[in-house]
C-alpha cells in the first residue's frame, strides 16, 4: 500500500513474508533503470499459506500470483518469497509470471546456491534477484521468451543459464518493450 | 525467432493442462488445450499440430491409446507423453508405440527446455523433407538416390542407372569432371544385387602407376622400400560388392592390362607376392576424357575399352541443363543449412539469373561449393549475388601481390584446369613428370573442381 493519498507506483515489489530487504530493493532499482519504470518497494505481506504445497514443500506460483493481482488500472505486482517456488508441471521455477496480465512472482530461495553446493557472493545472489525480476516483469508487460543469445528474456531454467545472461534485452526485445511501455499509464492513481 | 510450435495439451487436470500451455505461449509458441483424447482428436481434425503433449493416465481414452489414434490418424505430429514418477514401464510401452520422448511429472524445467529444442529441430527437418517430398511429387525437382535434376537428360540417366543395376556387366560412366559420376557410380551399386557388398572407389588420375598398382593389388611385406607390413589391395576390398575406378583414362596401358587380366580370369597376385587372389566384383569405370580418340592416339587399349564399356552412362554437363540449376542449389542451401543449424536462406532473383546464366565449368560440384559457401556467409536470410563466388570470375584485385609459391600454385592450378585435370597432360605442358606433379598437387592442397 501506498502511504496515504500518494499516487501508487507503476509496479509494486511486495515482499512475501520474511524476504532480504536489500534483494527487494536492489530488484525495484533495476526495474526502474533498465525498463524506466516506476518501481517501489511496499510493506510486507504474510507469507501466502494457501499457497503451500505441502507435499513438495514449495509454493504454488500459480496461486501467489492470483493474490497479487490487482483489477485493471492498479500497479503491476512483482512478488518476492524467500521460499522455494513451484508449478503444477515443473519441479521449482524461478519466477513465475502472467504474461501480458497484472503480476508475476519470484523466489531467492535458489538464487544463493554457488558451484559445488557453496553459497554463491552477496553480489551474484543480488545480480540474479534482479534478472529475474527484470525478466518476470518483461513477461506481465507481454514480451515472449527470446531466443538471442545472452538477451535477458532467454528462458533459463537453472543458474548456470542464467548467469549467462547480459544485465539487458536484445535490441529487438528492448524495441518491443519500448511499445509495450507507452500501454502503462505513467503512473497508477491512488487506489 | 523461430516459427512457433502448434502444441495441442492433453491432460484431464485443469491445473496441469492451463499451466502448461501458459508457460507454453510464454515460451513463445502456440499451445491449445483439450482435456481428453476424444476432443484432442477432434481439434486434430480442424487443424495441425507440430507437437502433442499427452498424459498418459486419463479417464476414458488413455494416453497410450491416443497416442496410437494420432500415430495412426496423423503420422507427422510429435507426441510426448507425461507420465509421473514410478510408472516407467508406461513410458516404454509409449516408446514403442511412437512417442518421440517422455516426460516424468513434475518436469525438470531444464529437461522440458531442451525437449521442446529437440522437437522444433524435429520439426524443421519433417517439413524440410516433406517441402522436398512435395517437390518431387510435383515433377518440380525429379531425385534419385543421392542425385536432383528433372532435366531429359538426368532422367534418361535415371532410367539407364535402373537398367544396368540389374545387370552384372561392366559400366562406363562418361562426363566432365564435377557432374556427379561417383554418384552414378554408387546408385548403380545400391540398386544392384551387391548392394549389400561394399562398394570400393580410387580416382586412378591422382597417383603414380606404383603406387595405383600397389592400392589395386595390395603388396606382400618388403616388396619395396615402405612395405613395413601386407596390405589388402582394393580389388580385394571390392570382394562381393562394386569396384570403382573413377579417372580410368588416366592409367598406363601397362596397368590396363594388369586389370583386363583380373577381368578375364577374375585372380591376380599382390606385389610382390607369389599367391594367386581372387575377387568377385563389378567394375565400374568413369572418365571424363574422349576414350576412343584416346584408343586412336594409341594411348588407351581397345581391348580394355571394350571389356570395361558393355554398358554406357553419359552424364551431362550442368550447362546442358540448366533448368535443373536451382532446384540443385535449393537442394544444397537445404543441405548446407542444415548441417549448419541455419535457416535456409532464400535465393534473390539476381543471384537465381546469375546461376542460371553461369557457364559451370566444375559442374554440379562447383555449384556445390558455391552454395556451401553462400549458407555459410548468409546472414540476412538471403542469397544474393554478393554471396556467391564463381570459379571463372578472372583475378581479382591484389591478386598481383603473390608470392612466388603462390604464383606456382595458382600456375599449376590454371594449367590442370586448362587441361581438365589430366595430370599426363598437365604434367607435359609444365614440363615436369607426372609424380613430381602429383607431389605439387599435394603439397599446395589442390583439388579438382
Amino acid at each position: 500500500m501506498t502511504a496515504g493519498g500518494a499516487p501508487a507506483p507503476q509496479v509494486e515489489v511486495v515482499p512475501l513474508g520474511r524476504v532480504n530487504s536489500t534483494a527487494a530493493q536492489v530488484v525495484a532499482a533495476n526495474l526502474q533503470a533498465l525498463l524506466e519504470l516506476d518501481a517501489m518497494v511496499v510493506e510486507p505481506w504474510p507469507e501466502p499459506a494457501q499457497a503451500l504445497v505441502a507435499a513438495r514443500g514449495q509454493y504454488d506460483a500459480g496461486i501467489i500470483m492470483q493474490e497479487l493481482a490487482t483489477p485493471q488500472g492498479g500497479p503491476l505486482r512483482l512478488g518476492l518469497m524467500g521460499k522455494d517456488l513451484c508449478v503444477p508441471f515443473l519441479t521449482y521455477v524461478l519466477g513465475e509470471s502472467q504474461l501480458g496480465g497484472r503480476a508475476a512472482v519470484m523466489s531467492l530461495h535458489r538464487l544463493s546456491e554457488g558451484e559445488g553446493g557453496s553459497r554463491a557472493p552477496r553480489h551474484v545472489m543480488l545480480e540474479r534477484a534482479a534478472k529475474v525480476g527484470l525478466h518476470e516483469i518483461a513477461h506481465v508487460l507481454g514480451l515472449e521468451h527470446c531466443r538471442t543469445a545472452g538477451c535477458l528474456m532467454r528462458f533459463s531454467a537453472g543458474l548456470t543459464t542464467l548467469d549467462r545472461l547480459h544485465m539487458g534485452f536484445c535490441p529487438a526485445c528492448q524495441r518491443d518493450l519500448t511499445r509495450l511501455r507507452m500501454d502503462l499509464p505513467a503512473r497508477a492513481p491512488a487506489r | 525467432m523461430s516459427t512457433p510450435l502448434q502444441v495441442l495439451v492433453v491432460d484431464d487436470e485443469l491445473a496441469m493442462r492451463e499451466s502448461i500451455a501458459a508457460w507454453l505461449i510464454q515460451d513463445g509458441q502456440q499451445a491449445a488445450k483439450a482435456e481428453g483424447g476424444r476432443e484432442a482428436l477432434a481439434m486434430m481434425e480442424q487443424r495441425e499440430f507440430d507437437l502433442a503433449l499427452v498424459d498418459i493416465k486419463m479417464p476414458g481414452m488413455d494416453g497410450i491409446e491416443l497416442l496410437r489414434r494420432i500415430k495412426e490418424g496423423h503420422p507427422d505430429t510429435l507426441v510426448i507423453i507425461i507420465t509421473a514418477y514410478g510408472s516407467i514401464e508406461s513410458a516404454v510401452e509409449a516408446m514403442k508405440a511412437g512417442a518421440s520422448d517422455y516426460l516424468l511429472k513434475p518436469f525438470d524445467p531444464e529437461h522440458l527446455m531442451l525437449l521442446l529444442e529437440k522437437m522444433g529441430r524435429q520439426r524443421r527437418l519433417m517439413q524440410e523433407n516433406q517441402m522436398l517430398r512435395q517437390r518431387l511429387a510435383e515433377g518440380q525437382m525429379a531425385g534419385f538416390e543421392d542425385m536432383v535434376g528433372g532435366s531429359q537428360d538426368m532422367l534418361k540417366v535415371f532410367d539407364q542407372i535402373e537398367e544396368v543395376a540389374a545387370t552384372d556387366a561392366p559400366v562406363l560412366i562418361v562426363g566432365e569432371t564435377g557432374t556427379g559420376k561417383e554418384l552414378v557410380a554408387r546408385a548403380i551399386h545400391n540398386r544392384s544385387a551387391r548392394s549389400f557388398g561394399p562398394f570400393v572407389a580410387i580416382n586412378c588420375g591422382a597417383q603414380s602407376e606404383s603406387l595405383l598398382e600397389s592400392e589395386l593389388f595390395g603388396h606382400e611385406r618388403g616388396a619395396f622400400t615402405g612395405a613395413v607390413k601386407a596390405r589388402r589391395g582394393r580389388l580385394e576390398m571390392a570382394d562381393g560388392g562394386t569396384l570403382f575406378l573413377d579417372e580410368v583414362g588416366e592409367i598406363s596401358q601397362k596397368m590396363q592390362v594388369s586389370l583386363l587380366r583380373v577381368l578375364e580370369d577374375g585372380s591376380f597376385l599382390r606385389v610382390g607376392g607369389g599367391q594367386p587372389l581372387t575377387s568377385d566384383f563389378r567394375l565400374i569405370c568413369a572418365t571424363h576424357r574422349n576414350l576412343p580418340e584416346l584408343i586412336s592416339a594409341g594411348e588407351f587399349r581397345q581391348d580394355f575399352y571394350y571389356r570395361t564399356n558393355v554398358f554406357s552412362v553419359t552424364v551431362p554437363p550442368l550447362r546442358q541443363r540448366r533448368e535443373d540449376v536451382i532446384p540443385l542449389a535449393e537442394h544444397f542451401i537445404a543441405v548446407f543449412a542444415q548441417e549448419t543449424g541455419k535457416v535456409p536462406p532464400e535465393l534473390e532473383d539476381k543471384a537465381r539469373r546469375a546461376l542460371i546464366s553461369y557457364s559451370w565449368p566444375g559442374n554440379v560440384r562447383e555449384l556445390r561449393n558455391i552454395m556451401e559457401r553462400a549458407v555459410i556467409v548468409s546472414k540476412s536470410g538471403f542469397i544474393g549475388l554478393e554471396q556467391l563466388t564463381f570459379l571463372d570470375e578472372g583475378p581479382k584485385p591484389g591478386s598481383t601481390a603473390l608470392s612466388l609459391a603462390e604464383m606456382e600454385t595458382e600456375h599449376i592450378r590454371r594449367v590442370l584446369q586448362a587441361h581438365g585435370w589430366n595430370i599426363t597432360q598437365a604434367a607435359a605442358t609444365l614440363g615436369i613428370d607426372r609424380t613430381t606433379l602429383g607431389r605439387k598437387i599435394k603439397k599446395a592442397g589442390l583439388r579438382s573442381p
